[in-house]
This record gives structure tokens, C-alpha cells and sequence, in this order.
């Protein structure tokens, strides 16, 4: 069955400006894909669109067989999402924004307990989490936004740019997280900058670029295809930017002792 | 409860929460502020009015308070809500939930027509016990509170959603809804004013909404009661349906 299949999915916004023209993906369940791309390439505005948050202007969307548009509860209860920015509620307390994004999707009382205190633990914040949230630093706010996505378990979870200015400790951490729950079924779409983490753990990877999915495969196929050595050489290759690749930088010269 | 059942509360619970956390500013500051009206305009101008239309001054002047605070709480309270949580992105999480248009909007709704119903009730019963308020025409009141409360909700909610900085909720607040409250005849009688005050007094809509709640408490009116309530029906289902629009939509709300 297919998690999540884009057909032709166009969005224009009011200003002109054409962010998706004509994106077909398809995420088949329990796979891991990757979504690449530059700044402004188009990857938020598609997972925008997969979640309600933007309307397309044209082609469609089907979550697990249900569109988005016309059956949005059900495509919408499928989905959790992990954006980019840190949107959380400076009202709540910790375990209070767990608790009412599971309570939005319909999750009953002591299953939204027993769930909160199961991803408190696992994301390390259940010291924090009668904090309001504006009190916590910028990695414990990455954490508790994934544990929001998470908490009504999603059968695709959509992670936009995870670990972007996170510490090593959390990437690590969420690593192992995301590859345990996707072993177990959870189907992943994962947008980052950093490729090694992509490389590392998608099952596919699609390449978008000016509202365009330009290429599509395994990190090997998407590296052959680009006739290059690796999925760093593959990227700089689609953003026209071959010269930075590592094989060229010169070895410094040895310190002679 | 079924999943509806439990968004649905989750979602005005979010609401009721946010007022609650400061309830300094969103429950203390407006009781503070009617009773300095009640006790200017009741104690120091009613020491010298005494009466108005046959009705003691500060009896005449409390049910148009009881009126101003739902009404401010109500607006104030949902357009700060919406546009706080645009502003912050936080509203991105109900907006990604399953939740339809209709229970989005009902849920802002309600939450600034809880904060006015606990201020104007607070008001009151501290009214009942200080100056023995009474209430003449129960079947009016209850109505025309309850509606008051829901269409100024569904004003704040619609200059929530339109604003796009905290300027404009200000500006709707300040320089609309204060001058046509005040001007609506909650410290006077339209019956007092010189020509063309009286006449301009009743194109204010908040003049009728004033008189039916001052009709329920004391019993005095200056409109038809029926047709002022009719209006005030009308005018409530329509906003919510233009609120309902913009939600289905996603105006603003949705890029």
C-alpha cells in the first residue's frame, strides 16, 4: 500500500510566486524516504500541503488511499508532523502540549497519559515537564516537538529538518529512534540538509529543485545516475555546484617533524 | 466520548487554559475595571442623578456594565488567542489536526465566551450582594447575554483571523468596539440626548444589545424587545457563518 502518493501537486501562491509545479511522489508504506533539496526548493510547502497547513492549487494528495482535501480527517489522523520551526505553545506547559495534540486527535484521557509519559522518558524531558515551554532551550524544544508528532502514533510521520541546529547527543538519539520505530512499521519522510543522515538512514531519496522532483532512488542510484562517487557529489551536482566537492580539496602537506 | 467529542474539548480546554494561566490580566484587570465604573459612575454620578426613568442611577447604569465586560472579554480574548497562536505558529498543530472548520471555530469561540460569562457573572453576583440588583425578565436576559457573548466572540475570532500584527487588534478594540459601546447608552439614557444624538444613538447595534439586557435586569427598555432580539439572532448566525466561511477556507490561516 502507498503511505503517501503525489500526483502532479502544484501550489501557487496569491503573490505569483509557483512553489510546486507538478510533484509526483510516491512513499510506499513502512519505507524510509528522503526529500533533498536547497533553501526555498519547495520541500516545506509539499509537506505544507500533506498536512493541511497550505492548500494546492492543483493535483492531489492520498494519505494511506485517503486525499487530503476531501477526507482530511482521515489523511490528517494518519499523519504526524515534526516541522521545521519550533511552533509550540508558550502557554503550555511540557506535558500539557503532549496531552492536547493527542487530545486533537481524539486519543482518550489514559491512553494520552500513558503515551506522554512513555515519549517524555524516551526524549528526556520528564524533569521538564511541568515547564512552560518558552523556558526551555532550543534542543529541549526540538525534542518535545517530536515527541508532539509522535504522540498519537502516526503511521506517517513526517520529520521536517529534525536535527537542524541540534547537538550531537539528540541527533544520535533520534536516529536510533526513527529506525526503531520505522522497523516496527511507522512509514518516514524525512527532509534535512545533512546528507550523511540521509544516506544513512533512507531507504529512497528524491532530489527536489525549483518545485521539481528532478531525481529519484537509492542513494547509490542517485549517485550513478549523477555519474559521481557519492550522494554529497550527487547534491552538489543537481545545485550546480560541483566545484565544492570534498575530492577536490587538496590534502594539506604532511608537518614534517 | 467519541474522538469528536474529545477534540472538540481538548480544543476549548487549550482556550480556557490560556486565560486562566494570566488570569491577572484576563479575569482581574476587567472585574478591577467595572467596579471603578460602578463605583464612579454608581456611587459619586448616582449621588447626584439618583434616578432615571424611575430606576435608581447605579441600577440603570449595572446591567449595561454586566453587558460591556462579556462583550470586551468575549472580543478581547479570542482575537488575542488567534493571533498569539498565528504568531507563534503554535496554531499550526490544531490546524495539521483532524479537527473540521466547524470545531475550530466553535472551540476559539467558546473560549473568549467563557472568560466574559466568568467576568459578567462575577460582576453580578457582587452587584446582587452590594446594590440588590435585580432581575425582572429572566427569559430576556439569559438570551440576550448568551448571544451578546457569542457574537462578540465571533468578532473577536473574525478580527483575530484578519489580523496580521497586534496593531490591528488594538485598533479594532480601541477606535470601534469602545467608542459604539460607550456611545451605546450604557452610562445614560438615548431619551436625554439632544437632537441628532438620540437619532444617530440608535444606529449604534450595541444600543439595542444594551436595552435588552438592561430590560432583563430592571425591566426599562427604550426598543422593541421581540425585534431587538430577532436582529441580534440574525446578526450572531450570520457572523458565525462568514467565521465559518473563512475557517473553511483556511483565510489566513492556511498559505
Amino acid at each position: 500500500m502507498k503511505a503517501l502518493d503525489i500526483k502532479d501537486l502544484e501550489k501557487r501562491y496569491p503573490n505569483g510566486v509557483e512553489a510546486l509545479r507538478g510533484v509526483s511522489v510516491e512513499i510506499r508504506e513502512g519505507e524510509f524516504f528522503g526529500l533533498l533539496g536547497p533553501n526555498g526548493a519547495g520541500k516545506s510547502t509539499l509537506i505544507h500541503c500533506t498536512t493541511g497547513l497550505a492548500q494546492p492549487t492543483g493535483g492531489s494528495i492520498e494519505v494511506f488511499g485517503n486525499d487530503a482535501i476531501d477526507h482530511y480527517a482521515e489523511a490528517r489522523q494518519a499523519v504526524g508532523l515534526a516541522p521545521q520551526e519550533l511552533n509550540i505553545d508558550w502557554f503550555l506547559t511540557v506535558e500539557e502540549t503532549l496531552d492536547y495534540h493527542a487530545g486533537y486527535f481524539g486519543m482518550p484521557r489514559r491512553e494520552r497519559r500513558e503515551r506522554s509519559r512513555e515519549l517524555l522518558e524516551t526524549f528526556s524531558l520528564t524533569e521538564k515537564k511541568d515547564e512552560r515551554t518558552r523556558t526551555l532551550s532550543g534542543g529541549m524544544k526540538r525534542r518535545l516537538i517530536l515527541a508532539r508528532a509522535m504522540m498519537h502514533r502516526p503511521r506517517l510521520l513526517i520529520l521536517d529538518e529534525p536535527t537542524a541546529g541540534v547537538d550531537v547527543e539528540l541527533r544520535l538519539e533520534l536516529w536510533h529512534y526513527v529506525q526503531k520505530i520505522n522497523q516496527e512499521g511507522t512509514t518516514i519522510l524525512l527532509t534535512t540538509h545533512y546528507l550523511e543522515e540521509a544516506e544513512q538512514l533512507c531507504d529512497r531519496i528524491a532530489f527536489i529543485a525549483e518545485g521539481q522532483i528532478v531525481a529519484e532512488g537509492t542513494s547509490g542510484e542517485l549517485a550513478e545516475r549523477f555519474d559521481v562517487p557519492n550522494l554529497e557529489d550527487a547534491y552538489l551536482a543537481l545545485v550546480g555546484r560541483k566545484e565544492l566537492s570534498r575530492s577536490h580539496i587538496e590534502m594539506a602537506p604532511e608537518v614534517e617533524a | 466520548m467519541t474522538t469528536a467529542q474529545i477534540r472538540l474539548a481538548t480544543l476549548w480546554r487549550r482556550e480556557v487554559n490560556r486565560f486562566m494561566k494570566i488570569k491577572k490580566q484576563t479575569l482581574g484587570a476587567p472585574l478591577l475595571e467595572t467596579f471603578l465604573y460602578i463605583t464612579i459612575f454608581g456611587a459619586a454620578l448616582g449621588s447626584r442623578i439618583k434616578h432615571l426613568h424611575g430606576i435608581d442611577y447605579v441600577l440603570f447604569v449595572i446591567p449595561g456594565l454586566i453587558m460591556m465586560a462579556w462583550a470586551i472579554n468575549a472580543f478581547t480574548n479570542n482575537s488575542s488567542s488567534i493571533l498569539q497562536q498565528k504568531f507563534q505558529g503554535a496554531i499550526q498543530d490544531q490546524l495539521s489536526s483532524p479537527a473540521s472548520p466547524a470545531e475550530l471555530l466553535l472551540a476559539f469561540s467558546l473560549g473568549g465566551f467563557m472568560r466574559g460569562l466568568i467576568v459578567a457573572m462575577l460582576t453580578f453576583l457582587v452587584s446582587v450582594v452590594l446594590v440588590g440588583l435585580p432581575v425582572e425578565h429572566v427569559l430576556v436576559l439569559v438570551p440576550s447575554l448568551f448571544l451578546v457573548g457569542f457574537f462578540f466572540s465571533q468578532l473577536g475570532v473574525l478580527i483575530g483571523v484578519r489580523a496580521e500584527q497586534f496593531d490591528d487588534v488594538a485598533f479594532a478594540q480601541t477606535f470601534v468596539l469602545q467608542p459604539l459601546i460607550f456611545l451605546g447608552g450604557v452610562f445614560y439614557s438615548a431619551a436625554l440626548l439632544p437632537q441628532p444624538w438620540e437619532t444617530l444613538t440608535r444606529f449604534d447595534p450595541i444600543f439595542y444589545m444594551i436595552n435588552l439586557v438592561r430590560y432583563g435586569f430592571v425591566g426599562f427598555t427604550e426598543v422593541s424587545i421581540p425585534l431587538s432580539l430577532l436582529a441580534l439572532t440574525a446578526a450572531t448566525a450570520a457572523l458565525f457563518l462568514v467565521n465559518l466561511r473563512l475557517f473553511t477556507k483556511g483565510y489566513r490561516l492556511r498559505a
